[in-house]
């Protein structure tokens, strides 16, 4: 199972070093060992491995480990950052500093796929810093804006792994070893205020790590600053690194069963978690509605369904688990759908600018639809996998008895499909403005990756056992009671959920409306701007309403929902800058100030020693 | 004892002047009263009360001496003194020429 | 077994011989210094491996000690050895170029200063007596003042001068400190005062103790006494910096430690030191964080390294200290590769500002990809060796399960953020910003060897710490067992 991190590790430098050669052959390369392993990882389905690759780090052993729930996180790095890759052969043609690109491109899968495979502490430590760093360095690359951004989140993700590293080397002076197995057997018998302590030090890791709020503040201005492709590997797979950090500490190493006694009623650590989920559901939602920039729209877009995922993991019933987890895996893919689309609208266009795109769907069909799929999923329409995911949430909120959560969840729907309309709206319905009547469709290599996650999109919507099935064997080696999972959905006692049934009846009812629509009389097409205008002329390019769309809502809402956390953190990062400018004034240039230092320090250590001594 | 007070007087006066002294001329001065100060410690440690040189010589026998090795010692900081006070110097000069000025108040182009 | 007193006697007598030989041919001193620590460096190496086991002492002039001088190489001494041949030698070929550039004269003062320093800086690590530790720690310092003034320009010239003045300060002080030694136990050898150390009160020992930390924690930048570093370190000429920054402050703390740990062994003392290093580190790494001039940045930042190699000493764990003596090892390699490749893109540029630097990553990539593996070094990300030695320093900390330590550890990861905050600053600014599209013009190739054979050992050895894992136990153990090192000597 070596072969996993070495190759992903290895294909990354060899793609620079080749690089240097021909951009061909790199760009080919790439694009292989991307989907090599994606092959690779395909072929450990179902195993339970556990090796010791690795003893040259201070002789401590160093485990790589593949169960279920390894498999699922490691199967999704490979196949997104397949089809990133693939993507971006054409969105980074004739710019510059491609080489590192690549590199960086290939690490961070390297890296996230060495965080999901390993099984002791300090090397998914290292992998993590890896993939942190390397992010840092990816998100930088379009410069300008991109440069703040990229400061904003490496600070904020060294604050995390800050406090990852006091708390693997609590456990280790606890329990005197890194492996997760190990530590997992001797915290079984903590007291629960030690166990509460170590949760709250890897929340606050993979709370900023997966944008819970108040921890979130890095994500719009990355997410949407970054190129395209990596966004798409940004919003679907490496916050989730944080949903796994979770998972892996929540379930895995303290156990659910320990996790559920930890407080009680309300004040219990689950209940928190769930209650900071809802409220990362709902304001991101309508700050999304707000958003002009099409890349922060779904920025905003991926913290507010993260919350989503975060919910269902943390509520703790079998049904919701897979619900989140289900949510986890259509997250990605439509998510990573949408970036691309954007992409390939910024691509042609140049511009991501909402208020001026419009019109593009004939100009563009495959992408349009595609972004239509990518659409119904977010919204969670049937016949989408996303309508199963938040059909399960929903379910399970609404079985257990919690109000509150399940109102929360719905009106994060409704502000999911405010701003997803916008989305569509603005890029491909209404008029296509002037300049942009010559736009070509997006090319082939762009074409493949939407192609194809519309299509797993459909797929899992329509055959949601296939991925279910995974997720529930995930669940019950995590301790959760098994679902009878179908091909269609699931079956329990409290109702099922069949999708090929309601396939049947969309079937069904699509056909009746079609001859509905041929009996009926035909219709006339007319061309947009033929519209009375009272003796005035209509003006072709300003007849255009997809500007400030939703702007009688938005001057609503708008003051309630500026990001007022972000001010928090710049006040206090403009503090921690005065101060440290006034603490190096201590270096006066005067060599009398200087030699005044030495001897007040020798005065001082004579005085403590003889205080200590008397 | 007297050599030891006279000693640490000197170290005294010299931490003062470079202290607080803005001439470099002065405060070089003192770094020598330092350095002065310090040797005379040196050689007071090694005094031996009614002792004479520390040469063997024909006949000296059982002759009480002072010690010797404290003497080795101020020999070479002595030339180490020496060798930080020409250091000094030339750089003294070499700031005159930039600086125009000797005041250590004045020369204060790198900080903070 | 050839005799390490090769090890100062080579490289003294070279130095002396470069004027001489400039006399024959002007090409010849700049190639001096790199023979010398290669030689210096081909001689650490193959004594290593006998000094793991016992320590090596060797007597000069035929007396048995304590009566003599002699030199104590133990595992600790052959680490500082090796370190600072390899330093030397890298940076002498780097200097092979960076010193001839816009040299309008004669440039063999600078080659024999350096090969000075660098006596002086192995001098001080392989001695055994008290007062033969004074003399080479001045030849050190001599040659420092002098390498730091080299150029005569007017910072140089000011930065000297105060250097100069506080560190003549200190040096009195430790004679003073020598003298109330020699005055209580009548001996010289640290091997024979340390064994005699505890029939003395511990009141009156504190007052040479103190002392001594002070007069070395001068050299070793302690806080409060590291006024000269940010002058110094950046006025001086970037192969000098890199030598200052690299060796000499860790040659500093190596005489601190050996006076605390070997001298002393009081164990009161080291809460304290811990304390020190993170303040030290605290306000160094602040006073980073809004430095517009590159160089100055790096001295600060060379300050706060300093700061967390004294916390990892104050651990006073077999770990800690290991930990720390591994942060020496990887601040030497990781700072000198900064201010080498600093100096060439400080020249490039023509100014020290660090918004000048603006683009140089697209003119000089070479350059500019080892500045950033280095700041990744010593912020401590993975897989460089920097995240190893903090980590090691880090865990050790953690193990003592003390609050006093954790607080401290909490602010030591603390400060890392600030680190990270600058140096990625400064690497985004390299690489990431617009510059003028100049053409591209990379450092000459012999300053590059030594930086990529820098860059190589920063990954290797972060990969594989494993490589001096072993002695690094070994030289902890040298500077805590203090009976162990007595018994080797007397």
């Amino acid at each position: 199972m070596e072969i996993l991190p070495l190759m992903a590790f290895g294909g990354a430098i060899i793609t620079y070093l080749l690089g240097k050669i021909s951009h061909r052959l790199r760009d080919g390369f790439a694009v292989s060992v991307s989907w090599l392993l994606v092959v690779l990882v395909a072929f450990f389905y179902g195993t339970q491995v556990c090796t010791t690759y690795y003893s040259g780090f201070f002789g401590l052993p160093f485990i790589l480990r593949m169960n279920s729930l390894s498999w699922l996180f490691a199967i999704m790095i490979a196949m997104l950052g397949a089809l990133s890759i693939t993507f971006s052969l054409s969105y980074m043609k004739g710019r510059e500093k491609t080489n590192f690109y690549y590199l960086m491109m290939l690490l961070v899968n390297a890296s996230m796929l060495g965080v999901v495979l390993s099984g002791d502490l300090v090397s998914f430590y290292i992998f993590w810093e890896i993939m942190s760093w390397t992010t840092f360095l990816l998100i930088s690359y379009n410069r300008g804006p991109a440069i703040a951004a990229g400061m904003k989140y490496i600070v904020m993700s060294i604050i995390g792994s800050i406090s990852m590293l006091i708390g693997i080397f609590s456990l280790y002076a606890s329990y005197g070893t890194f492996d997760m197995s190990g530590v997992g057997a001797g915290i079984a018998s903590a007291s629960s205020g030690y166990i509460l302590f170590i949760l709250i030090l890897f929340s606050i890791t993979f709370g900023i790590k997966n944008a819970i709020m108040p921890l979130h503040t890095w994500l719009p201005d990355a997410h949407s600053e970054a190129p395209t492709p990596f966004s798409a590997v940004l919003s679907g797979i490496l916050i989730k690194m944080g949903t796994y950090g979770l998972l892996l500490f929540m379930y895995v190493i303290v156990g659910s069963k320990l996790l559920f006694s930890l407080g009680s009623g309300i004040l219990s650590f689950q209940y928190i978690l769930c209650i900071i989920a809802s409220i990362t559901i709902v304001i991101p939602t309508f700050i999304a509605v707000l958003q002009t920039d099409a890349k922060r729209v779904l920025a905003w877009s991926s913290i507010g369904q993260v919350g989503y995922i975060i919910l269902g993991i943390a509520f703790g019933t079998s049904l919701s688990f897979a619900g989140g987890m289900f949510h986890f895996f259509n997250h990605a893919l439509f998510k990573a759908l949408l970036f691309f689309t954007v992409g390939a609208v910024a691509y042609q266009t140049k511009s991501r600018d909402l208020n001026s795109l419009g019109g593009l769907a004939k100009r563009m069909p495959v992408t349009f639809i595609a972004s239509l799929i990518g659409i119904f999923a977010l919204i969670g329409i049937p016949l989408t996998n996303g309508f199963v995911s938040k059909w399960l949430i929903y379910k399970s909120l609404i079985l257990e008895g919690s109000p509150f959560l399940a109102f929360a969840a719905l009106i994060g729907t409704w502000g999911t499909i405010l701003y997803s309309y916008k989305l569509i709206h603005n890029m491909f319905l209404g008029q296509l403005p002037e300049k942009y009547k010559n736009v070509k469709k997006a090319p082939l290599s762009m074409q493949i990756p939407m192609v194809i996650l519309s299509g797993g999109i459909l797929l899992f919507g329509i055959l949601p056992g296939i991925p279910l099935k995974v997720i529930n064997g995930i669940g019950t080696s995590l301790g959760f009671e098994s679902l009878s999972v179908t091909m269609g959905g699931y079956t329990s006692e409290t109702g099922a959920l069949n999708i090929i049934n309601i396939l049947a009846v969309m079937v069904v009812a699509g056909v009746l409306v079609w001859l509905f629509f041929r009996a009926g009389g035909k219709s006339k097409r007319v061309a947009q701007v033929s519209s009375y205008g009272a003796g005035a002329s209509v003006p072709t390019d300003k007849y255009h309403y997809t500007a400030e769309f939703y702007d009688p809502f938005s001057r609503m809402i708008k003051p309630y929902f500026r990001d007022v956390i972000d001010d928090f953190y710049n006040w206090i990062a403009k503090g921690a800058r005065e101060t440290f400018d006034h603490v190096r004034h201590l270096y006066t240039g005067d060599v009398g100030h200087y030699a005044i230092y030495i001897v007040l320090f020798l005065a001082f250590l004579i005085l403590v020693s003889l205080v200590w001594f008397l | 004892m007297i050599y030891y007070i006279g000693a640490f007087g000197l170290v005294f006066i010299g931490l003062y002047i470079i202290l607080t002294k803005r001439n470099l001329i002065k405060v070089i001065i003192g770094l020598n009263i330092l350095d002065t100060g310090v040797n005379l410690f040196l050689i007071s440690v090694g005094y031996v009360r009614e002792g004479t040189a520390p040469i063997f010589s024909r006949g000296s026998g059982q002759v009480l001496m002072v010690d010797p090795v404290p003497q080795a010692l101020v020999l070479t900081s002595i030339v180490i003194g020496v060798a930080v006070l020409a250091l000094a110097l030339s750089l003294a000069i070499m700031l005159h020429k930039h600086y125009g000025t000797l005041n250590l108040q004045k020369v204060k182009e790198q900080k903070w | 077994m050839v005799s390490p007193v090769l090890l100062i006697a080579v490289p003294l007598g070279l130095a002396f011989a470069v004027p001489l030989l400039r006399l024959i041919s002007r090409r010849i001193p700049k190639y001096i210094p790199p023979v010398a620590m290669l030689f210096n460096l081909v001689l650490s190496v193959s004594l290593m491996s006998s000094t793991l086991k016992e320590a090596t002492v060797v007597s000069i002039g035929g007396w048995d000690p304590p009566f003599c001088i002699n030199l104590v190489v133990d595992s600790l001494s052959i680490l500082f050895s090796v370190l600072i041949a390899l330093v030397g030698f890298l940076v002498s070929i780097y200097a092979l170029d960076y010193i001839e550039m816009g040299a309008t004269e004669n440039t063999e003062k600078y080659h024999m200063l350096y090969l000075l320093l660098l006596v002086g800086a192995t001098g001080v690590v392989l001695t055994g007596d008290i007062f033969n530790l004074f003399v080479f720690f001045e030849i050190l310092c001599i040659s420092s003042y002098a390498l730091v003034a080299y150029l005569g320009d007017k910072a140089g010239v000011e930065s000297g001068i105060k250097y100069l003045i506080q560190g003549a300060i200190g040096s009195s002080l430790i004679l003073i400190a020598i003298g109330i030694l020699y005055g209580m136990f009548g001996s010289l050898n640290i091997a024979d005062i340390a064994s005699n150390i505890n029939s003395i009160g511990s009141i009156a020992l504190f007052i040479p103790l103190a002392l001594l930390v002070t007069g070395f924690g001068i050299e070793g930048a302690l806080f409060p006494l590291n006024g000269w570093l940010p002058d110094a370190h950046s006025s001086a000429p970037s192969s000098v910096s890199a030598i200052l920054s690299g060796i000499a402050i860790g040659v500093g703390i190596y005489a601190v430690a050996r006076v605390i740990f070997t001298l002393f062994g009081v164990s009161s003392i080291f809460p304290f030191l811990a304390i020190l290093g993170v303040l030290t580190l605290l306000v160094g790494e602040a006073s980073a964080f809004k430095q517009n001039n590159l160089k100055r940045m790096l001295a600060y930042s060379s300050i706060g390294q300093i700061g967390l190699i004294v916390f990892g000493l104050g651990i006073a764990t077999y770990h800690g200290i290991s930990g720390g003596l591994f942060q020496v090892v990887s601040h030497a390699l990781g700072k000198s590769l900064l201010f080498m490749a600093a100096g060439y893109m400080i020249y490039r540029t023509g100014s020290m500002d660090i918004s000048a630097l603006k683009g140089i990553g697209e003119r000089m990539p070479l350059t500019s990809i080892a500045f950033t593996i280095g700041a990744f070094s010593l912020v401590g990300l993975p897989p460089f060796v920097g995240f190893a030695s903090k980590f090691l320093i880090i865990q050790s900390a953690l193990l003592k399960q003390d609050v006093l330590f954790f607080v401290l550890a909490v602010l030591v990861l603390l400060a890392t953020v600030i680190e990270v905050a600058y140096f990625l600053r400064v690497c985004q600014i390299i690489h990431f910003k617009e510059g003028n599209n100049q053409k591209k013009e990379d450092a000459p190739l012999v300053a590059l060897i030594p930086m990529f054979i820098l860059v190589s050992l920063i990954i290797i050895i972060g990969i594989y710490p494993n490589l001096v894992f072993d002695f690094l136990n070994s030289a902890a153990s040298g500077l805590l067992d203090k009976l162990a090192y007595i018994e080797g000597v007397l």
